[in-house]
């Protein structure tokens, strides 16, 4: 049996991107701004982030207007929910290879 | 993915994280459910100030205002709670849309009855129209409360 790491996705393996993930994987949309609020990041860097996960078809980027001012919506993708999950699950599987406290290493 | 995955204690950190962007998430829904309680809230006042009144039908200038006041208040006040938004899950928004039509379905049922079985008529007390109104905001309070309790 191979080992749960090659079930990691790359993408997703960027600790900011696996934030942004994580949030939008809870939500139906999501602000930009909320997003940026919540993952701690500076403007520029979710938008460099997003566009590598839009490109990748894992997020949905759609942008709107509440009375003049612009709104930009995040969603993640049925392929970056997909996505999202996979990797949760590898990440799941190296966890539990942690010996418990009881066993073990003090 | 890179020969060196994480070790067991950075996927524990990073299935912790994705745990607290989910409650955040759904802390951020508790604002559709403050919209819905706010939607029973004005359906109440405006029920307990019709209790009060000698004759519905009548009204008065003080009780028609604060009606009015109460409905415009209201309405701008949710518009603003519903254009700071910023995000909802899918569970949230099925919650608050189920609200909203079982409210609005619920409502039509107890309109219904209190007409056929006459606990709405001219010789009733005001209050009848209050009890009806309360009976008739269960839906809403019940999803605002399995938004907030989320």
């Amino acid at each position: 049996m191979s080992h749960p790491r090659h079930a990691l996705d790359d993408l997703l393996a960027h600790p900011v991107r696996f934030s942004i993930a994580a949030l939008l994987f809870a939500a139906s949309k999501v602000e930009f701004s909320f997003v940026r609020d919540h993952v701690e990041v500076t403007d520029s860097m979710l938008s460099k982030q997003v566009s590598l996960l839009e490109q990748a078809g894992y997020v949905k980027v759609d942008k709107g207007f509440v009375g003049k001012r612009g709104r930009t919506w995040l969603s993640l993708t049925r392929e970056g929910r997909r996505a999202f999950e996979r990797h949760v699950a590898a990440l799941r599987e190296i966890a539990d290879s942690l010996p418990s406290p009881a066993g073990g290493n003090q | 993915m890179s020969e060196s995955g994480p070790t067991p204690r950075e996927a524990q950190a990073a299935l912790a994280e994705a745990n607290s962007q989910a409650v955040r998430l759904r802390h951020a829904d508790h604002q559709l459910g403050w919209i819905v309680l706010g939607i029973a809230a004005m359906y109440l006042a405006v029920g307990a100030l019709m209790s009060t009144l000698q004759d519905p039908r009548r009204g008065g200038p003080v009780i028609g205002s604060a009606i009015l006041a109460i409905m415009v208040v209201g309405l701008v006040g949710l518009v603003i709670v519903f254009l700071r938004i910023r995000a909802y899950s899918r569970t949230g928004i099925l919650l608050y849309f189920g609200g909203i039509g079982a409210f609005g379905l619920w409502n039509g049922i107890v309109v219904g009855v209190s007409i056929t079985t006459r606990w709405w008529a001219l010789t009733q007390p005001s209050y009848h129209f209050g009890v009806s109104v309360v009976v008739a905001v269960i839906p809403l309070l019940v999803a605002g409360w399995l938004i907030l309790r989320r």
